[in-house]
């Protein structure tokens, strides 16, 4: 292992300004003319690895690859005997060399952007943000990176919504003018407003219709040709739409939204995922995205005790257990993928690595993840990413088979340059040697692997002393206390020679001998410092299943639809039939087959003797908050019309399931009441272990929530919230009638342009959303107290020409009942809250008997996601409180709320032909002692009591088998993180902010 | 609107706006025995055809039929079918200390400072609050209420729900103190951004504040000093067991470190309040004696991976562990919620516990863990006679129907702010009955 010339010369800057032609040199130009030979080495790219070959480079390009490579003159050979080269790493996602910025102090509400000049109305939209003008290289980090292999980093300032280009850099020294190889690699965009202090968006739905919005802009912009506004950003946007589109976002369901609004815009993203991809690898896949994934894994939590390990939630512990299997998981099911170092600490880049192919990566995968995919996805495959003649000359040499935990990084060349990490030139000194010092031969053993070398002197057979060993070149340092007992060191210096060292030396007296080491042969096993190193390497890696949903009493296996029949019931019907004893219900396909006395069983399904027990209609929650991710409400203007709880409907959420065992079946899931117009809801069932567009219901009409009084005054939000338009309910009114009149005058123009080419129209999401209330093809869900404004509302969509379908909360719907009735318009009620707020001072319990009395169609909701599990007891109080008729009562929470939600002619009643969503009770399901003891959902048992006890064992012994794999994993010296547990969201129409 | 039916709502608009609401009662002049009834003494026994008698504001009978001759000067009342039981008891409620909630003028519940024994909810509760009719209607005769906030909160009473004022109303002075042990766990964010739960760095200085200050109230309740302290005057009666410490504790490890602090200082009495995972360290409730007034049940389990049911059935593993314990509504929305306590009680028979035992856990075990049981808690000879009549059962929302109550032998006058509206409108609209 030689080499013929050592390029001292390369250590010097001024040669790298060669680059730079336009720049004027200080001092005697010098010329890149050489060429490079590797000779001898092994090169892998992916897929394609070439034993003994050369490389060839010249001017920062490799010339040539191969066998039959003839060195031409004026040609630097490095022999790489032994020796491997890759392509050098690239990082698609990086902040490297680009500022931070800083989140502003909240200083009152904000409606539109800060920035100055002739940009978006909105702050977190900043396509014209061009990381290449903010790129400063930063040769510390540079230095680390390219320590553990990566040459090119594309990187990108990560914030806000629209986050402008990234610019493709590369790691090494040297000035901005040559490391940008490409300006604008991507164009980059998130969920995320960053250090945006607007209030809009303040949430996650509101960040997706803002993104939608901008998109149409940015259609209109390009093509209307009489628009009267300049607007920097919406130019670079569309400038941006050529080049690859790069997605970050938090988690897997993240994913999933964020692929769907590219599918609205024909844009296929590029997803910068959580990590979490493999909870939906299914779903994942069929986004046809690309991914970049991180290679930062969870650290185990810090169990100190049993107590203090409740607190960490199971599915926590199980991302712990199965995020290093990520790349595993996408990689089976060729789901495309680079991996990113976001958020890692470098240190543990190797190990990650290695983790990831222990979980059953293979190492040709991790290979193309760091090489071949980030140089796809960034459009550059034909400049870097694998060593092939006409490309940049990028890559590392290597001692060893990169991914082996053995190997060292020797040199990184980059753009033809290199870069020295661990010297190629310095021997190798593992084995055993006796070494002599004045006349006593010690036992010495060296390891010298994974770029650290240690010794130890072994004195009759175990008794080990410590020795300080440094080596640089050819030169070798060693000392050590020659006797436990004694504090002084023996200290050598030497030279090595092939295999063999001497030098001189000090004793612990002082007097100067001399010394050698004579090489005796290699380690045996056993002997190496670190051999449980080695034997936790080749331990099996067994990891828990992957649950659906990610959650306590998922299942591994989604549950399958079964024919029933249930038979000797007592069958509340909700049809004319009433309340029929001793019947039986069947269940055929998903669809109530048949009711009546003595059916014939299913040919293959099962029979259920519900002799005694109670057989209903599933219940529906006409106002729940729970399934959401990140916020309810998008408070940030007096209407957020275009945004829809839809698109961040959350699959995992445990209430689902509590609220299964409490006999619910379907909720309308709908936005906060922050504001007089809010979002349009969704329509869930509960099917539990399926994607959130598995759990929409399909064709079900469109809704949207409004609301007046207290909440949307911001009467009780603190003192520096009276600045947004309305603060009184006369302003509540106007917010009304001006979004009406704003509509059909959008309308009109929008029907009335007649030469599109000249005068493309402006299409608003906000605006679309209040015509198809005009339209009647969306309805309105109102939160609302007093009468005056259920009176007020009623004058508006009156005048305006349409009707308020349901009044939800409606606490004084009974003092307008007559009115309510008149105009058609539903109740939706808490059963018995009230004296919470001055508005519902006069909030009454008897308030749904009296509307159900008056005609009006009345259901009884729950807005909250414990009474959402007990809403059966909420209906019994019609009952108490103003004496409905049970029958009545149970149509409270079954079929009335499937009347106003337009699904009765699918649900709310046990009825031939409806969906089998049936409830079998314990008892009367209006009695507190009663308990929902099987919950189907379109013919599929998603609630089981008896297999509830399975569940929670389940869940016990997950949770046990964790903890003892924490527990082991701190003791085999993994860094630990402190327990902390979740928090559920839990939302009520006045939850206004998030941490969305 | 029909003419009839206007006249109708004008007359009703009329009479509610002379008639006074809701009067507090006279002290009992005449004698009542109400015949016929199913009776539940609040003790486990159930008398099938029972009569209950009382006399001066007392019980002087209380069993079987059979067993008593109705004389010829008492009011009589035939229950035959219906219910009766023991005014049920709430513990630990904000009742009379606010009226809504929203409004910061009428939130009379917490007080400045995290050191607060000497505040008293005594002179706070507002005997006319509207909400308080809406309670006793579904069944709720007694109240504990009790201040919030701080490290110790102040000292709560114990209320009959009838009254001119708090003089009046009040039942027994200055029952309690209470104390809110520190959390191990802190919640980040606030209500409407929560943030994730971790462990709370400061609990151990959090244990040394209270070690301190209870080590200082005993031994300023073994002494007497020129100058007063008032807030360790406050503190005297729980070393002479003449009060009672609750401490608001939910995680195992606060509950067991609550306990052994309070013994180490030889408080007498001592209730957990809470006692979200009091199941799991029911031995040492049970070596020191120290009763549990259960979370509100109808609450979502702590944590994610919990049983679904854990709130439900945490009364029935109580009782199994044999630990007295007994049920509350603190939370949200807890001073017009608390009407619901007798609903929660029913979803404990739901979750494991018989009827009568979850009876109790609102009627005697109330008595008992607030110290009030030799005249409260059940129908017996000798105690108060402080009983409902409901055509139903009470504990079910279904049939609960409250027709007739009397604390002390005073009957109640069972409107409320909201059945005057429900009349008014039903009025309006021509509803009957």
């Amino acid at each position: 292992m030689k080499r013929l010339v050592v390029l001292f010369t390369l250590l010097i800057a001024p040669f790298w300004l060669l680059a730079q032609e336009t720049f004027p040199t200080n001092g005697v130009k010098e010329k890149d003319v050489l060429y490079h030979a590797f000779t001898n080495a092994t090169i892998v790219n992916y897929k394609d690895t070439l034993k003994k070959v050369t490389l060839l480079i010249r001017k920062g390009k490799i010339e040539q690859v191969g066998n039959n490579v003839s060195l031409p003159k004026g040609c630097v050979v490095h022999d790489l005997e032994g020796k491997y080269i890759y392509p050098s790493f690239i990082d698609p996602y990086s902040t490297y060399g680009i500022p931070k910025l800083e989140k502003k102090k909240y200083d009152g509400p904000q409606f539109i952007s800060d920035k100055k000049g002739p940009y978006s109305w909105n702050e977190a939209l900043k396509p014209e943000v061009n990381a290449a003008e903010l790129f400063t290289p930063d040769d510390k980090t540079a230095k680390e990176l390219r320590k553990i292999g990566f040459g090119a980093v594309s990187a990108l300032q990560n914030d806000g919504i629209a986050r402008g280009t990234s610019a493709l850099v590369l790691l090494g020294g040297g000035n901005e003018n040559e490391l940008i190889i490409k300006g604008n690699s991507a164009a980059h965009y998130s969920f995320r407003k960053g250090v945006s202090k607007q209030d809009y968006p303040s949430s996650l739905m509101g960040a997706i219709a803002l993104l939608r919005q901008a998109y149409l802009d940015a259609d209109w912009y390009a093509k209307n040709t009489k628009k009267k506004e300049v607007n920097l950003s919406i130019e670079a946007w569309n400038r941006n739409q050529s080049i690859p589109q790069i997605f970050e976002v938090k988690d897997f369901l993240e994913v999933l939204r964020a692929d769907k609004v590219g599918d609205e815009f024909n844009v296929q993203y590029i997803i910068k995922g959580g990590g979490d991809e493999y909870k939906r690898v299914e779903e994942i896949k069929a986004t046809n995205a690309a991914l970049i994934v991180p290679l930062a894994f969870p650290k185990p939590f810090d169990i100190t005790g049993p107590y203090e390990a409740l607190y960490i939630d199971l599915a926590d512990m199980k991302h712990w257990e199965l995020a290093p299997g990520n790349a595993f998981f996408l990689n089976k099911e060729n789901v495309p993928f680079a991996f990113t170092t976001d958020g890692l600490e470098l240190k543990s880049f190797f190990k990650n690595l290695q983790k990831a192919i222990k979980y059953g990566l293979p190492q040709e995968e991790a290979l193309k993840a760091l090489t071949l995919s980030p140089a796809k996805i960034l459009g550059v495959d034909n400049e870097i990413g694998s060593i092939k003649a006409g490309m940049r000359a990028n890559f590392i040499i290597t001692s060893k088979p990169v991914f082996d935990e053995k190997c060292t990084i020797h040199e990184n060349w980059i753009d033809g340059k290199p870069y020295f990490i661990n010297d190629i030139n310095r021997p190798n000194l593992s084995g055993k040697y006796d070494l002599t010092i004045a006349k006593k031969v010690y036992e010495l053993q060296i390891t010298d692997e994974a770029e650290e070398i240690k010794a130890k002197i072994v004195v009759t057979g175990e008794d080990k002393l410590k020795v300080t060993i440094s080596v640089t070149r050819q030169n070798v340092s060693l000392s050590f206390a020659p006797d436990t007992t004694i504090k002084s060191s023996i200290l050598l210096s030497g030279l090595i020679d092939g295999k063999s060292m001497s030098g001189k030396g000090q004793l612990t007296d002082g007097t100067w001998t001399n010394w050698k080491a004579t090489y005796k042969g290699e380690l045996e096993n056993g002997e190496k410092p670190d051999s449980a190193k080695t034997e936790q390497a080749t331990e099996e890696i067994s990891v828990g299943e992957i649950w659906y949903p990610f959650s306590p009493y998922g299942s591994s296996k989604q549950l399958k639809i079964e024919d029933v029949l249930i038979q000797n019931a007592t069958v509340w019907t909700n049809e004319k039939e009433g309340i029929l004893e001793n019947t039986d219900v069947l269940i055929i396909g998903g669809k109530i087959e048949a009711v009546g006395k003595g059916l014939t069983p299913p040919k293959k399904g099962n029979v259920i003797d519900a002799k005694g027990k109670h057989v209903t209609s599933g219940i529906i929650d006409e106002h729940s908050h729970i399934a959401i991710s990140k916020g309810v409400n998008e408070s940030g203007q007096s209407s957020s019309a275009e945004v829809s709880i839809s698109d961040v409907v959350n699959s995992e959420d445990v209430n689902l399931y509590r609220q299964l065992a409490g006999g619910v079946v379907a909720a309308q899931l709908l936005h906060g009441s922050a504001n007089p117009i809010g979002g349009q809801s969704g329509l869930i069932k509960f099917r539990w272990g399926k994607s959130p567009e598995e759990m929409k219901i399909k064709g079900a009409d469109g809704f949207i929530k409004f609301a007046l009084g207290e909440n949307v005054k911001q009467s009780n939000w603190g003192d520096d919230q009276t600045k947004r338009f309305p603060q009184t309910r006369m302003g509540v009114e106007q917010v009304f009638y001006d979004h009406f009149v704003q509509a059909k005058e959008y309308k009109a123009e929008q029907a009335s342009i007649s030469d599109k080419m000249l005068n493309y129209p402006r299409k608003d999401l906000e605006m679309d959303a209040l015509v198809e209330i005009l339209d009647k093809k969306r309805f309105i869900t109102c939160h609302s107290y007093v009468q005056s404004e259920i009176n007020m509302l009623m004058h508006v969509g009156d005048s305006m020409g349409f009707t308020i379908n349901t009044f939800t909360h409606i606490l004084e719907g009974y003092k307008v009942a007559d009115k309510m009735k008149e105009h058609s318009a539903g109740g939706s009620t808490f059963s018995d809250w009230w004296a919470y707020k001055f508005e519902v001072n006069d909030a009454i319990p008897y308030n749904a008997a009296m509307l159900n009395k008056a005609g009006v169609v009345t259901a009884i909701n729950s807005d909250d996601a414990e009474m959402g599990r007990r809403l059966n007891q909420e209906a019994a109080k019609a009952v108490k409180y103003g004496g409905a008729s049970e029958e009545d009562a149970w149509k409270m929470v079954t079929l009335n709320p499937a009347k106003l939600l337009h699904l009765d002619n699918r649900m709310g009643s046990i009825k031939k032909g409806k969906d089998a969503d049936v409830v079998i009770w314990s008892d009367n399901p209006l009695s507190v002692y009663a308990k929902a003891e099987k919950t189907y959902v379109d013919g599929v048992c998603y609630f089981d009591i008896e297999r509830d006890k399975q569940l929670r064992e389940e869940v016990k012994n997950e949770r046990n088998r964790l903890i003892q794999k924490m527990i082991k994993a701190k003791e085999a010296g993994e860094e630990t993180q402190k327990p902390e547990k979740k928090e559920e969201k839990l939302y009520h129409c006045d939850t206004m902010l998030d941490e969305y | 609107m029909s003419i009839k039916s206007y006249i109708l709502s004008i007359i009703v608009v009329l009479m509610t706006t002379l008639v006074y609401a809701q009067v507090p009662a006279q002290p009992q002049l005449q004698k009542v025995v109400i015949t016929g009834a199913i009776s539940h003494l609040g003790n486990g026994t159930v008398i099938e055809n029972s009569t209950i008698a009382f006399e001066g504001g007392k019980i002087t009978y209380a069993g079987p039929s059979s067993g008593y001759t109705v004389g010829g000067d008492e009011k009589t009342i035939d229950a035959s079918g219906k219910h009766v039981y023991p005014g049920f008891i709430a513990p630990n409620t904000i009742l009379g200390l606010v009226e809504i909630n929203a409004v910061r003028a009428t939130r009379d519940f917490d007080d400045v400072g995290n050191i607060n024994p000497s505040v008293r909810s005594l002179i706070s509760y507002n005997a006319e609050s509207k909400i308080i009719p809406t309670i006793r209607t579904n069944g709720i005769l007694i109240a504990q209420v009790t201040p919030r906030g701080g490290l110790i909160s102040g000292t709560s009473s114990i209320f009959s729900l009838d009254g001119w004022n708090w003089e009046d109303a009040v039942y027994k002075i200055d029952d309690s103190v209470w104390l809110n042990w520190p959390n191990m766990f802190n919640k980040r964010g606030w209500w409407a951004e929560p943030g994730p739960t971790e462990k709370n760095d400061k609990y151990e200085e959090g244990m040394q504040v209270l070690d301190a200050y209870l080590a200082e109230a005993q031994a300023y309740s073994t002494g007497k000093f020129e100058e007063t302290d008032l807030k360790m005057e406050a503190m005297r009666g729980l070393f002479d067991g003449s009060q009672r410490l609750f401490i608001n504790a939910s995680f195992a490890k606060e509950i067991t470190d609550a306990i052994l602090l309070t013994k180490k200082y030889g408080v007498k009495n001592v209730v957990i309040v809470g006692g979200e995972d009091s199941w799991r360290v029911t031995d040492i409730l049970k070596d020191n004696n120290v009763p549990v007034i259960v979370q509100r049940l109808h609450e979502l389990p702590g944590r994610k991976d919990d049983d679904i049911d854990i709130t439900f059935k945490l009364p029935k593993l109580l009782h199994n562990a044999g630990i007295l314990y007994c049920l509350n509504y603190a939370g949200d929305m807890e001073a017009m919620g608390v009407r619901n306590l007798p609903f929660t009680a029913g979803t404990a028979v739901a979750y494991g516990l018989t009827k009568e035992e979850a009876l109790q856990s609102i009627t005697l075990n109330a008595a008992k863990i607030l110290g009030v049981d030799k005249t409260l808690g059940t129908l017996e000879q000798g105690k108060d006679a402080t009983l409902f009549i409901s055509t139903g059962d009470a504990l079910d929302m279904r049939t609960n129907n409250v027709e007739a109550a009397f604390i002390q032998g005073r009957q109640l006058d069972l409107t409320n702010h909201q059945k005057e509206l429900f009349e008014k409108y039903s009025a309006k609209y021509g509803f009957t009955k």
